[in-house]
């Protein structure tokens, strides 16, 4: 297999994973709670590991992607709810990413924010219109990996190890008042949505079908979803692992992602600093890509309209149109003068109301021998996915609650 | 997120003084402390210029945002923030930590009740 077909399953993490909100949240986790969410991180990404497999498995042997599962096992009613809260959630998310853009150009350049969010959303649509979908993939999921620059920061500050192999086991720390437990579990729950954010199956399940995935690349899909999720997971826990290093005990709850660039430049001065933005601005760019088409390849299948980058614009109309709407609308957004990173919060929250009708349609087909023959669930992929599917339910009940009791982790 | 959720507060009449004020302290001390590593490591080359002037651009607005959310903004930590918003954006890292530092023994004295 050739290194470069990992490139989707990289950008769908580096995308998911390290987008807008998880580079700031991540970082905040680790300032107030040190090593102890580690874990929360860590048993997420298996679940997205599994959803991810799952969704591109189907994706190549049955040639469905999610959103058509989901209005065929949901039906219309509760179909057209799944798609209106994930389209908002989705669209949500897309504008902070764009607000995202505009504030790290901004630390780059020092160029008004707004404008280089116009700037931003102009070049991502050029690059989407004119860029085959391949290559959007490896250009935004390479460069990502910039973002290892955090991995290098964390091992040139020589941090406890142990204390955070330590993090890895499921843990409440000790001695919590009933204050801070609240708060611990709104950032558990918000993890672990952010982490499984629906759209990255979405976007997942239909880049397969635009690499035309069949039954033969099963291995690619297995091997991709493992290792791109596992990369994206492992720039988190950096991130997490040096703020509980360095901002913790600064007394720094970073809140924006300006702030979280410090962890670079503290060992490695302005180039790690430069670089570390640059990660970041590729990973949220390749988020806003990842949004905004996944949203997109939502409504497309949803309505059975003609969809794909494989295809020229004009030959999927409905598809480029509501693709380039979704970008300026998420502008729009951003134009109003909101502050991404509210935008983000909510759109974590409403995100995990969304992902059991996401995983639940998902589950049941590749459970479906008559769909997936041979390529049906084996024992461990059951188990997991239902494991999951609990968890996934439990935190959707407690969510909104948790977000409202917190002010969203804030006090 | 807390500018969202401030009318909410508001409008159901919400208990007033240091108890709501008490996730603004601790937003203006994290905002001071990061002040002061930012003014901390341009002073010793670490940072670029443009970045630099963004942070404390971004940091000092935050800081106003805070403060005005303030339900108490006649009170002890009220003077504090305001005395830190009037900080000149190079002020020296540890003329910020003080501040910041105040701000940290009144949250503390406050969770501590």
């Amino acid at each position: 297999m050739n290194p470069i077909e990992l490139t989707l399953g990289i950008m769908t993490a580096v995308g998911g994973f390290v987008d807008i909100s998880q580079v700031v949240f991540a970082a905040l986790a680790g300032s107030v709670f040190g090593y102890s969410l580690i874990w929360v991180f860590a048993l997420s990404t298996v679940g997205i590991i599994v959803y991810g497999e799952m969704s591109g498995r189907v994706a190549a042997v049955a040639k469905q992607p999610v959103f058509n599962l989901i209005r065929h096992r949901l039906g219309l009613k509760l179909g057209l709810i799944t798609l209106a809260a994930s389209l908002l959630s989705t669209l949500i998310t897309c504008a902070a990413e764009i607000g995202g853009l505009g504030l790290l150009l901004r630390y780059l350049t020092g160029a008004p924010y707004l404008l280089m969010a116009a700037i931003s959303t102009v070049t991502l649509m050029a690059c989407i219109w004119v860029l085959p979908f391949k290559w959007i993939e490896r250009i935004f999921g390479l460069l990502g990996l910039l973002m290892l620059v955090f991995v290098f920061a964390l091992t040139a500050i020589d941090p406890p190890w142990e204390k955070i192999a330590a993090g890895f086991l499921p843990q409440i720390p000790p001695s919590l008042s009933s204050k801070e437990l609240l708060n611990f579990s709104y950032f558990a729950v918000a993890i672990f949505s952010a982490v499984m954010f629906p759209y990255e199956t979405y976007f997942y399940s239909s880049g397969g079908i635009e690499e035309e995935w069949g039954p033969k690349d099963l291995r690619t899909n297995r091997i991709t979803s493992i290792v791109g999720m596992a990369l994206g997971s492992l720039l988190s826990i950096a991130i997490l692992a040096s703020a509980a290093q360095l901002f913790g005990p600064a007394g720094v709850g970073p809140q924006i992602p300006g702030s979280v660039a410090l962890q670079t430049a503290i060992p490695f001065g302005p180039i790690g600093l430069v670089l570390a933005l640059l990660g970041i601005l590729f990973a949220v760019a390749g988020a806003a890509i990842e949004t905004c088409m996944a949203n997109a390849y939502s409504i497309a299948q949803f309505f059975g309209w003609i969809w794909g980058r494989h295809k020229k614009p004009w030959e999927a109309p409905r598809f480029t149109i509501a693709w380039v709407s979704l970008l300026l609308l998420s502008l729009a957004i951003v134009l109003t003068g909101v502050d991404p990173m509210s935008l983000v919060q909510y759109a974590i929250v409403f995100s995990i109301l969304v992902l059991p009708l996401t995983y639940l349609p998902l589950m049941l087909l590749a459970d479906d021998k008559k769909y997936m023959g041979k390529h049906v669930n084996g024992r461990l992929a059951k188990v997991l996915g239902w494991l999951f599917f609990v968890m996934i339910a439990v935190m959707a009940v407690a969510a909104l609650p948790l977000f409202l009791i917190t002010s969203g982790g804030q006090g | 997120m807390r500018r969202a959720l401030l009318p909410l507060l508001l409008l159901a009449g919400c208990s007033k003084g240091p108890e709501v004020d008490l996730q603004y302290i601790a937003e203006a001390r994290s905002l001071g402390f990061e002040w002061a590593m930012v003014n901390d490591l341009a002073s010793r080359g670490k940072l670029t210029p443009a970045y630099v002037a963004t942070m404390r651009e971004s940091l000092r607005e935050q800081l106003g945002t805070t403060a005005s959310a303030l339900t108490q903004p006649q009170s002890q930590y009220g003077n504090q923030i305001r005395a830190l918003i009037a900080e000149p954006a190079n002020a020296p890292a540890a003329k910020l930590r003080t501040h910041a530092g105040k701000l940290k023994q009144i949250e503390d004295s406050l969770e501590s009740n």
